[in-house]
């Protein structure tokens, strides 16, 4: 029985049919039932801003002229009108109660590293790629956007990340409006991160691997592996019944459902049939043992981050509370509000490694001490 | 990744019935050595989706392995031999379907949906051709597509941009070449 | 009778139509990237973090030996194609060839007896030499493995290496050898005699160039219970089990279920399960290269080395 959950309500796909203001990013997800709704929450239909159809290229134009296209799409974006006309904004400095902006990573895989002890464990990949800063809202305006008083009052903004570029004549013009003021192609995908007002960032702010540093600690949000419709042993790991022994057509079923007495019929929320996977998922408290500057990838502790192989996964500066003070003690605080390359004198290594991972171009790990 | 040049899904079809003569894994293969046959024969199969989709791997696989490993190969003998009920055939795919398809960088198969009819089981059908076959082809291809409208439009626009790039000071690398060669539109 | 005239329904006809269209699919709905559309994207020009193709170090394309493939199999992809990523899969690579330019990792097959030698806190000298017949070698990327037998006091013992674990400080091999099959779990219900090997055991010589000796050892097995159905098996490199089964396990192993006869011809079942020929060939291509230059960075160093010695010595007789 999944709470009412609100940040992940934001991440959801609800039809909207009351717009309260004029800007299509503000006017997040706005509820037109306000009863508290229970369980899984899937929608097939979507929402009314999507473009349905792609209009495909190929068919009718020739292949010189498909060519002139991409090359006009490519020129516009070259030189983009640069939003930092204005000038950049004041960066802010970072406390514990801080939360930065996210990123918005695809799943690689997993792969064995091992720690200087000669450890094995394994890590999963994600790769930030060509992900950019659309739009910020600050707390008062966002608050007012959303349909609801949320609950944290006016304490957190929103920033919305785009990840992939693609040609604008895929999507439709409603769309592709959406990223006038960053500057940038339109995106393939679209993600909202809660972000404190300290941590404003400017619309066109290209985000990658350096945002995180190795050591440092994430959450990795992602939708699961979808499994279709499964039977009840599957998906709540019921025992079913006996293989053999005279059972009579119920070897995977339920069984009773429920005992008697005064309630007398089914409990809300008992486990049964039904769909399963495709949810969001967090997992908490992961850490950057590795980063991979050319290739823009981050090495994250485990094999548990949800979804498959290139799948989207929403990666941020972890929620939990000592992590952050340790961050604070060791008095080594993140890029605010995000990594910029003038932060760094030198040219950027191809990749930092964490002090305790093994680095293979060492010598193999030897506990005999030298006389 | 796959190195197949058409879409395949991850996990192969079924093909299933229930029970009884036609089910089971040794008949979903007998099936599709008669539909690789057709295809063989016929150049075009019109069936099922799933069973043409199926067979567009297997019959593609088998040509490769033919252009790969040639006729004196024992192997692919055997193997030809096995999905190619018609003896006949054989020869045909050695002798006219391997030089026909020695230097293709594409798939060697087209896939087509039909209609569905209504009223009707609700059933895909599809079509499953060899590319270079000698039947009128299914699609109509659309003749000189540069004088629809929108094709004339992008042209002149096309020349124009140009134009408007020769009389700007900054030329970017390549253009400069392209502005000397206007295609003729 | 004919056909009654019917209005047609103008979005029959529209569906019909869309038949002809190119399938597509929305791809702001999906959760998940198909591997093309991943690579479209680090390649794109329109992207900030564009990948590069990197300009080829040699332009002419060195001619691999194909016993490369045989010797290097733990450089083979994981066969399953829509879990691979290419990315995931070069990074792995670049850490195993810097692995391999710190530890000589020798050419080696199941059924050869090999030394290795693993940092151990718990052990006397803090390292542990094992001997033994390499069994089992498994895994892709960084898990590749290798299995190691040997029965020391009369009890059978396995060991289970992880290629590149930094832990390993040696690998030898003592007898380089085939076998019939290409695992030899079976020896776990053979007399022990066929998995002893003396842990003092010396190496055996064998010239540089010569080819890969096959031992067409026979292993009589022991009677059953076995811990596997080892009659259902296709083994060769065992002697005849006909004696050791009865009539009821015999018909069982002809049942069509067990055969499988239907997939000894299926082509798409070969094609999903194993990587094709062009790929393995790059991909050997760029590890040979990779390989040649490690070479050729050790010799340099330990000309170097040896330069130094020999000076220091110099020094010293003076």
């Amino acid at each position: 029985m999944a709470a009412f959950c609100i940040r992940s309500m934001l991440l959801r796909n609800l039809t909207c049919q009351n717009l309260i203001s004029a800007d299509p990013t503000l006017t997040a997800r706005v509820l037109v039932c306000h009863q508290q709704v229970r369980g899984r929450r899937r929608t097939c239909k979507p929402p009314s801003w999507f473009s349905k159809r792609r209009v495909s290229v190929k068919q009718d134009i020739t292949p010189e002229n498909a060519k002139f296209i991409k090359e006009v799409v490519i020129e516009t974006y070259k030189k983009p009108e640069s939003p930092l006309k204005d000038g950049p904004w004041a960066r802010g400095s970072w406390t514990p109660r801080t939360q930065r902006t996210g990123v918005l990573a695809i799943k690689l895989g997993i792969v064995p590293q091992w720690t200087k002890d000669g450890k094995k464990f394994k890590t999963t990949l994600l790769q930030v790629l060509d992900n950019h800063v659309i739009n910020y809202t600050p707390p008062e305006e966002f608050s007012k956007s959303m349909g609801w008083k949320p609950f944290w009052g006016s304490k957190y903004g929103s920033v919305v990340v785009g990840a992939l570029s693609c040609e604008p004549h895929l999507f439709s013009k409603s769309y592709n409006n959406l990223f006038a003021k960053a500057g940038v192609p339109p995106k393939r995908k679209l993600t909202r991160f809660l972000v404190t007002p300290d941590a404003a960032i400017q619309p066109g702010t290209p985000l990658n691997v350096m945002h995180f540093r190795v050591g440092d600690y994430v959450d990795c949000s992602a939708k699961t592996i979808g499994h279709g419709f499964q039977g009840v042993v599957k998906r709540w790991g019921m025992k079913g019944g006996p293989a053999s022994h005279g059972c009579t057509k119920a070897h995977r079923r339920m069984g009773s459902m429920g005992g008697g007495g005064a309630k007398a019929s089914v409990w809300k929320g008992k486990r049964m049939p039904g769909h399963m996977g495709m949810d969001w998922r967090i997992v908490k408290g992961l850490k950057i043992w590795r980063i991979d500057t050319k290739y823009n990838v981050l090495y994250v502790t485990g094999y548990s981050v949800p979804g498959p192989t290139h799948c989207y996964v929403r990666v941020y500066d972890t929620i939990l509370r000592h992590r952050r003070e340790d961050l604070e003690e060791n008095g080594n605080p993140p890029p605010m509000p995000t990594f910029y390359p003038e932060d760094i004198e030198e040219p950027i290594p191809e990749e930092y490694l964490d002090e305790e991972l093994f680095n293979f171009s060492s010598e193999s790990i030897s506990y005999v001490t030298e006389k | 990744m796959n190195m197949f040049r058409f879409p395949v899904r991850n996990t192969p079809r079924k093909l299933k019935k229930s029970f009884g003569v036609g089910s089971g894994p040794a008949e979903r293969i007998k099936k599709l050595q008669m539909l690789v046959t057709a295809l063989i024969r016929n150049e075009r199969l019109e069936a099922k989706e799933s069973y043409c989709l199926e067979t567009r791997g297997y019959a593609e696989q088998l040509i490769q392995i033919a252009i790969r490993n040639g006729d004196r190969h024992a192997e692919t003998m055997e193997k030809a031999d096995y999905w190619l009920l018609e003896k006949d055939l054989v020869h045909k795919l050695f002798k006219v379907l391997v030089p026909r398809y020695q230097n293709y960088t594409t798939a060697f198969t087209d896939y087509h949906f039909l209609p569905k009819k209504v009223p009707g089981s609700g059933v895909q059908m599809g079509i499953l051709e060899l590319k270079g076959n000698p039947w009128p082809p299914v699609v109509p291809r659309q003749r000189n597509q540069k004088y629809l409208l929108t094709n004339v439009l992008i042209s002149t626009a096309k020349e124009e941009y140009r134009m408007e790039k020769k009389i700007s000071p900054d030329l970017k690398n390549g253009t400069h070449d392209k502005l000397n060669q206007l295609d003729n539109t | 009778m004919a056909a009654p005239c019917r209005k047609v329904n103008y979005q029959f006809v529209k569906r019909s139509l869309r038949c002809f269209e190119p399938r597509v699919i929305p791809c702001r709905w999906s959760n998940t990237l198909r591997n093309q559309i991943v690579e479209k994207h680090r390649h794109s020009p329109l992207s900030s973090t564009r990948e590069l193709v990197k300009q080829q170090d040699d332009p002419s394309d060195v001619l691999v030996p194909r016993e490369f493939r045989f010797v290097h199999p733990d450089f083979l992809p994981y066969p399953i194609w829509n879990r691979r990523d290419r990315v995931r899969e070069k990074l792995e690579r670049e850490d195993m060839l810097k692995r391999r330019a710190v530890l000589d990792i020798p050419e080696f097959y199941v059924g050869s007896i090999m030394a290795v030698s693993i940092a151990d806190k718990n052990a006397p000298g803090k390292q542990n030499r094992f001997v033994g017949i390499c069994i089992d070698r498994a895994g892709h990327g960084l898990n590749h493995y290798f299995v190691l037998r040997n029965a020391i006091d009369g009890q059978g013992v396995e060991i289970k290496y992880d290629m590149y674990n930094p832990l390993l400080q040696k690998i030898e091999v003592l007898k380089m050898e085939k076998r019939l099959d290409p695992q030899l779990y079976y020896l776990r219900d053979a007399p022990l005699e066929y998995s002893t090997f003396r842990l003092d055991m010396e190496p055996v010589p064998i010239s540089k160039g010569a080819h890969v000796p096959l031992n067409a050892i026979k292993v009589k097995l022991n009677p059953r219970p076995w811990s596997r159905r080892w009659e259902r098996s296709n083994l060769k490199g065992v002697e005849p089990l006909d004696d050791y089964i009865t009539e009821k396990m015999k018909k069982q192993k002809q049942h069509p279920q067990i055969q499988k006869t239907w997939e000894m011809h299926d082509l798409m079942l070969k094609a999903r399960s194993s990587i094709d020929d062009r790929e393995v060939d790059q991909i050997m291509n760029e590890v040979y290269k990779r390989k040649e230059k490690i070479q050729k960075e050790k010799l340099q160093k330990r000309g170097q080395e040896g330069k130094r010695e020999g000076k220091k010595a110099q020094e010293v007789r003076r």
